[in-house]
């Protein structure tokens, strides 16, 4: 599976204008002459299309030179197979540096260097006299409290280091950063300076008067504050080189302390550098208590003291072995596609780096290993160890006096130890933030072992943004309320300890609060890293309420969604105190069936929709009660597509109900059937065969009662006639059902008699359901239509063996062979496939129940955009599955939402030129089956349809996507699904409210040539247009049963029936679009192909006119007249027929 | 500019009527499929303007072409444009046999989808009186007579522009009608054909079969059926065991001792059983040259992937595939 060349087109690009330039009088011959001298030579490849390849005999066994045999054995060993070897060069070749680039940075940071040293110093003043500041620049620091003691004075750097990934080699691009370390002279700081945040007042100003200096200097583009790794304390200064370089490079400056400034035991995780009396004013309540440790604040201060040792670890470890630093490259690009590194508290590459190391050093990576082989490694080992309960160290001294690991866990939530045993790589790395990296990896290594075809492309290539990675996402907006919720959950030492940032204080608690609520529904809970600002230097820095929004993602668990009630411990345990605290007013006393009695919570949630957003109340109800964050800056976004899919009168239900019951009286009627007598032969099998009986009809079907005063009664038939005075009735569509009855010799053996038994079976089914059951029936040649409680099926009773029959054909010499004919397919399709489909799909719904709203707000979707005719039902429901059988790298969606937004990736990404779509319904394809159903395909292209999806039972002909659609469709539509998706994503993202959702299922009308506007009156699905009609027409149907048992009008679409004299009459001019669901206008297109003037020929007269043209006879389309019959053929439905552009003209 | 064609001022209307006129330029973007706007023309406009009419060049005969004469038809009075019918009189080849009679046989192009063959032989009475009409979607080239189809096991298809064979009592009719001048007009008051809603609605009606109907002619159709099968056993039992004039005798399926069925999936089966017979017996691996061969063989299914994979990467390479983000 590969995405589709972005901009490429399929074959006849449908939306960009191709203007053939006329081949010039005088060059034409010659170009005649050198493409025939080319096509003898060897036929050009078709581009952006494989070809099966041919290799000569020669080539193929001539003697394999040692080179070669190392090569391969080589990419055995080391590799996955030699197409991984060529995918992961290719990646690591993009993303490296290149050596040209590399010496412009060199330069660039020599000048850096040159300038940075000659920054000239200041006097000495105290710390809280910042009058000496030039007016152009702010301290990039928020002073709170202000008064602080210390004196401060500016010396240029004692030293200039580079540090990092750029030294290693390691680092990717875009977005190249350089970390350049300023070892500040002694002279500045002062004893206790790591106290109340008296070296970071220091390194701020410090960075201020730099700023001012560099910032004058023509060199640099931009010259701007941010923070290190979001650190609100921490600032540090950017620089980007002036010119067409600026976006080549950003240069970070990081003051440092001199070495050993510090002592380290006063920096261990259980000391206090920030005391309560200086920062809140007053002395911890009561006396003697001790102050609150700050481990994060101490972990910040020792950070800068060990950038050095860190880059000599690094390059010690990574510097000669390539595959090391291509793994640590492959594990950047890894994390990026999930969006783990960026942000404050990210997973970062420097995190990942030092993870190869401790690998390296516990033996479990070795240097000669591959790059590929490091990323399996760390994978591996990601998957399998917690390090939120088991730290690791770098560190292998045993000295007595370093802290113990159990510190840091009491003071962290993930725990890795660098090599001086004092500093917490992982301080800033929340407790989900390594559970989501967990959890990625353990998905990874699944997806690796199960030898996938493309697992280079879903490992590394695929973007998992969170709002397609997660079921539902929830926006927490304004941040300022978390202010609030720090002080209700009483965060003030995490307050003090991370100098005042409450998001970062409060994110803790708050994942742990909703974790816990949510339990069973949950299978992980991530949150937005908040994104690291950059400010310019003469503004002062962003307050933390302005670091945008806090997004949390919920991956749901299905078999959790269907519980309302959340059970608690019983009324007499002391556990249930806990609880009820816990859930607040919500809990109740509850006695259950077995006579105990116990605490419980109760969701109110009658329909799968509603129980799939409990999760909003359950977080709605916590954070309101725990945290004061009222229901206003709660914007959850789990079902705001659901409308779409809603019934006509309800908003409580998304349908899965409504079809549930359809097919309970589905599984009646077969029990009916199968219970039949009379029946000269028996009923082998009885299978649904029509969407409703997959789940996946958009609106589901209600049961019909025709009031009789709106219809013309047909008594002799005991049937109902639509009226030509009244609106068109309600449009009721049969649900198709295959009846197999079982084989004798008594079946003739010919086709045509087959078919006049089968009649005479459906006229006795009639009879036999009528007297047996008193069902209202009536047979034709084909199917017998039922009625039962109110839904109608179609029964199409079906001889295994008559596809054989008609597929037999007799030779000459009297041999029987059998051949595949049109109607032998399509008789296979609609009795043996389709059957066999259904019950698959029906079986994919009950093991996720969100298949049903996925698949059907897709085909909502692609109906909406009036392609839905060029697509078949089936062939949509099966790409909808496919994102359940295949969710690589995505886990299968739990909600519509989600699944619809992987739909639209998948669609407007997927390469139909160059891959079949795989769906291995019940998991019955074998690695081994799809690697020749590859093969097959790519030699067989030519003959597939464009669109090619393979199932287990059909392996070849992909039977659903034979008739359509065309190239320019699917290329319409992929093109549509690459405008809707980011669209859509932006909206789903927005903070403030996902605004009118339904935007994107608005087609575009401006492409068509001409508009057939139709009357509300006679489309009888009007009200299911995706703007619903404020008010349409009465439809003949009564809200309780009425005494009519006629047949209802079954199968009576007046547009439908319209478009089909369109097509049959004016086909091969133009293209018809419509959106079968209440569409109000038929889009036309003309083809360009049968505007050009053709000379006469009986047999394609048709709606044409001959012209003379320069003497000579041609024929050209009637246009005018054909306008005028779009109006005669529909008079009654047809409004208006505007014709919008005059292309048309000839 | 977006004025309905029907609308057109008089120098379209003119037009429309075909009447000899020189060709106007065309759009070239016609010739490629294209659906955004068409590429502006040099002056910027969208439509294509018409070359000035050279004087004299016009007549009022609508052009047809050659051995055809063009009859302009209309759905009714409020129609504006018409088709063209595009008729002859129906001939064949010497020696090839048609099943319409020659010379009384009208052969009819272009017959738009609402028109009926009663209301096709009612426009064309005047030329003469009509004995049959027959709408087809093709021109009938295999000409051989049709058994009647069954109504129900053969529904009407939606039609289409259809062509027709009008067979008129007399040979003037032919002549009368090649002269019409037209233009027809379909539906009338007095005769008024239904389209749209009044159409569909009527066909719903008369899509419900009627049950009795059916099954007496599949009674009658089954009844035929079995007659023949019974005559054709009765045949091959007659024959079974008798020896024809060279001295063969014909060995069926229904004999004493059946035989392998002649199907093309009896004679795969045996050579099948037959290619698993010989594979059980052969060595593998056993003499040097054999290892030695199925390891080059290895290889060179390496080779083939190595070059397969090649292709691939060189083609995800050119869409720019390996830029992560």
């Amino acid at each position: 599976m590969g995405p589709a060349p972005a901009g490429e087109q399929l074959c006849g690009a449908i939306v960009e204008p191709e203007v053939m330039e006329p081949a010039l009088e005088g060059t034409g011959k010659e170009r005649k002459k050198a493409s025939s001298r080319k096509r003898t030579l060897a036929e050009p490849p078709a581009k952006g299309l494989l070809q099966p390849v041919k290799l000569s005999r020669a080539e193929l066994y001539k003697e394999p030179t040692n080179e070669e045999l190392n090569h391969l054995r080589e990419t055995e060993i080391l590799f996955h197979s030699s197409l991984l070897r060529l995918q992961v060069e290719e990646l690591l070749k993009e993303v490296r540096l290149s050596e040209k680039k590399k010496d412009r940075i060199d330069a660039f940071l020599r000048e850096v260097n040159q300038r940075v040293v000659r920054v000239p110093s200041v006097p000495e003043t105290e710390l809280t006299d910042q009058a000496w500041l030039p007016a152009g620049v702010r301290v990039p620091l928020h002073q709170v409290p202000y008064a602080v003691k210390g004196c401060f004075r500016f010396l240029p750097p004692a030293q200039v280091t580079v540090v990092g990934s750029y030294l290693l080699g390691t680092c990717i691009r875009p977005d190249i950063n350089v970390d350049v370390a300023l070892t500040m002279p002694r002279e500045i700081l002062q004893d206790k300076d790591g106290l109340n945040q008296r070296y970071f007042r220091k390194r701020a100003l410090y960075l201020a008067h730099l700023a001012h200096h560099l910032a004058q200097d023509p060199l640099f583009g931009s010259v701007c504050f941010s923070y290190t790794n979001g650190c609100h304390l921490k600032p540090s200064l950017l620089l980007r080189p002036r010119g067409k370089d600026e976006r080549l490079v950003t240069v970070r400056l990081h003051p440092c302390p001199p070495p050993d400034f510090f002592r380290l035991c006063r920096l261990l995780p259980t000391k206090n550098n920030v005391r309560s009396a200086w920062y809140r004013g007053q002395s911890p309540a009561g006396d003697g208590s001790p102050e609150p440790p700050t481990p994060h604040y101490n972990t910040w201060v020792l950070q800068d003291t060990a950038l050095e040792s860190h880059l000599q670890l690094l390059s010690t470890m990574l510097g000669s072995a390539q595959g090391l630093k291509d793994g640590v490259a492959l594990l950047k690009v890894w994390l990026r596609q999930r969006e783990l590194d960026k942000g404050q508290g990210g997973f970062t590459g420097f995190l990942v780096s030092m993870l190869v190391v401790f690998l390296v050093s516990t033996r479990k990576i070795h240097t000669t290993m591959s790059g590929y082989q490091v990323l399996r490694s760390v994978l591996q080992f990601l998957a399998t160890t917690d390090l939120t309960v088991n730290g690791i160290s770098l560190c292998l001294s045993s000295d007595p006096s370093l802290p113990a690991l159990a510190d840091f866990h009491q003071a962290f939530s993930v725990v890795f130890l660098d090599s001086s045993g004092h500093l917490n790589l992982c301080a800033d790395v929340t407790a989900s933030t390594y559970h989501q990296v967990q959890y990625e990896a353990r998905l990874s290594m699944t997806l690796l072992d199960s030898r996938a075809d493309d697992g280079f492309h879903l490992l590394l290539m695929t973007p998992k943004p969170m709002i397609r990675a997660f079921d539902h996402v929830l926006h927490l907006h304004p941040l300022s309320r978390l202010q609030a919720a720090c002080h209700r959950l009483k965060l003030w030492p995490e307050l003090q300890d991370n100098g005042g940032d409450y998001v970062s204080a409060a994110l803790g608690p708050l994942t742990t609060l909703l974790e816990q609520g949510l339990g069973t529904r949950l299978k992980l809970l991530a949150h937005s890293r908040p994104p690291v600002p950059e400010w310019g230097i003469s503004q002062d820095p962003p307050k933390h309420k302005d670091s945008g929004t806090l997004t949390l993602g919920l991956l749901l668990r299905p078999e959790g969604l269907t519980s309302v009630l959340e059970l608690g411990p019983e009324a007499d345990q002391p556990e249930a105190a806990k609880f009820r605290q816990f859930w607040g007013f919500r809990s109740e006393l509850r006695r259950f069936q077995d006579g105990a009695i116990r605490e419980a919570v109760v969701w109110e949630a009658a329909s799968m929709s509603q129980k799939r957003l409990i999760p909003h109340q359950v977080v709605t109800h916590l954070l309101a009660l725990h945290t004061d964050i009222p229901e206003t800056c709660v914007h959850y976004v789990g079902g705001p597509l659901d409308a779409l899919i809603q019934g006509l009168k309800e908003t409580s239900s998304t349908g899965e109900e409504a079809l549930a019951v359809a097919v309970c009286c589905y599984d009646d009627l077969s029990r009916l059937l199968w219970g039949l007598e009379g029946l000269p032969l028996t009923v082998s099998a009885v299978q649904g065969a029509h969407p409703v009986l997959r789940y996946t009809e958009v609106f589901p079907p209600t049961p019909v009662r025709p009031a009789s005063s709106f219809y013309e009664p047909l008594r002799e038939r005991s049937s109902l006639l639509p009226r030509l005075d009244k609106p068109c009735p309600a449009y009721v569509e049969p649900m198709t059902v295959v009846c197999h009855l079982e084989g004798s010799g008594q079946w003739p053996q010919d086709a045509e008699a087959v078919r006049r038994v089968r009649a005479a079976f459906q006229l006795r089914l009639a009879e036999l359901l009528t007297q047996q059951h008193g069902l209202q029936c009536r047979a034709t040649a084909t199917h017998t239509d039922v009625l039962k409680d109110g839904f109608v099926f179609r029964i199409c009773v079906a001889y295994q063996r008559e596809p054989q029959i008609l597929k037999e054909v007799q030779s000459p010499e009297g041999m029987i062979s059998l051949r595949d004919t049109p109607a032998s397919l399509r008789l296979e399709r609609d009795t043996r496939q389709l059957p066999l489909l259904t019950s698959a799909l029906h079986g994919l719904q009950q093991q996720h129940p969100a298949f049903s709203g996925v698949a059907r707000l897709a085909k909502r979707w692609v109906r909406a955009q009036l392609l839905g005719e060029g697509f078949t039902d089936e062939s949509l429901d099966l790409v909808a599955a496919a994102l359940f059988l295949h969710p690589e790298p995505f886990t299968p969606p739990s909600s519509p939402q989600v699944g619809f937004l992987r739909f639209l990736y998948l669609v407007s990404t997927f390469d139909w030129k160059n891959n079949p779509l795989i769906v291995n319904l019940n998991n019955e394809l074998t690695a081994e089956e799809q690697v020749e159903i590859r093969s097959g395909f790519l030699a067989a292209r030519a003959q597939l349809p464009v669109m090619v999806i393979v199932t287990p039972q059909d392996r070849k002909y992909s039977v659903w996507t034979q008739d359509g659609p065309s190239a320019q469709i699917l290329q319409q539509l992929v093109v549509l699904a690459a405008e809707a998706l980011p669209m859509l994503e932006k909206q789903l993202m927005d903070p403030r409210g996902p605004g009118d959702i339904r935007t994107v299922f608005r087609p575009p009308l401006d492409i068509y040539d001409v508009l057939i506007r139709l009357s509300p009156r006679h489309i009888p699905r009007h009200r299911q247009a995706v703007d619903s009609p404020a008010a349409s027409f009465c439809r003949g149907l009564l809200s309780q049963p009425g005494p009519s048992s006629l047949m209802p009008v079954l199968g009576y679409d007046p547009p439908q029936l319209y478009l089909m004299q369109l097509r049959e009459a004016f086909g091969d001019l133009a293209l018809f679009f419509y959106d079968q669901h209440g569409g109000e206008v038929i889009g036309v297109l003309w083809k360009p192909t049968s505007f050009q003037p053709q000379p006469f020929k009986a047999s394609s007269t048709k709606g044409r006119m001959v012209m003379s043209r320069g003497g000579e006879l041609v024929m050209v389309p009637n246009v005018e007249a054909i306008l005028e019959d779009f109006a005669v053929l529909g008079e009654g439905l047809v409004q208006t027929v505007e014709a919008r552009s005059e292309r048309w003209t000839v | 500019m977006k004025v309905g064609p029907w609308r057109a001022g008089p120098e379209g209307r003119a037009w429309s009527q075909g009447a000899g006129q020189t060709p106007r330029k065309r759009a070239r973007a016609c010739a490629e499929p294209q659906l955004l706007a068409s590429p502006a023309l040099p002056d910027g406009r969208i439509v294509a303007r018409r070359k000035k009419r050279p004087a004299g060049e016009r007549d009022d005969r609508i052009p047809s072409p050659p051995g055809y004469a063009a009859i302009p038809i209309k759905f009714s009075e409020k129609q504006q444009a018409s088709h063209y019918l595009y008729v002859r009189a129906h001939g064949v080849r010497q020696g090839t046999k048609s099943i319409w009679p020659q010379k009384r046989t009208l052969f009819v192009l272009n017959v738009p989808p609402y028109c009926t063959e009663e209301s096709l032989s009612r426009l064309l009475s005047s030329c003469g009186l009509v004995q049959s009409v027959e709408l087809q979607e093709k021109p009938d080239l295999a000409e051989s007579p049709k058994e009647s189809r069954s109504k129900f096991f053969h529904p009407k298809p939606v039609p289409g522009f259809q062509v027709a064979y009008v067979v008129f009592q007399k040979p003037s009719g032919v002549s009368a009608a090649l002269a019409l001048k037209g233009p027809l007009l379909v539906s009338t008051e007095s005769h008024p054909v239904k389209t749209g809603i009044q159409k569909w609605i009527s066909d719903y009606a008369d899509s419900m079969p009627d049950p009795e109907a059916l099954r007496v002619e599949v009674d009658t159709f089954m009844e035929a059926y079995d007659q023949k099968i019974a005559e054709e056993e009765a045949k091959a039992k007659e024959e079974e065991g008798v020896c024809d004039e060279e001295g063969w005798v014909k060995v069926t399926r229904r004999g004493w001792r059946p035989v392998l069925p002649r199907t093309e999936a009896a004679s795969l089966r045996v050579l099948e059983r037959e290619r698993r017979k010989r594979a059980r017996k052969e060595l593998l691996n056993f003499y040097p040259w054999q290892h030695r061969e199925s390891k080059m063989e290895h290889l060179a299914q390496l080779r083939k992937k190595f070059e397969e994979d090649k292709q691939r990467i060189e083609l995800l390479r050119a869409q720019r595939k390996f830029r992560p983000y």
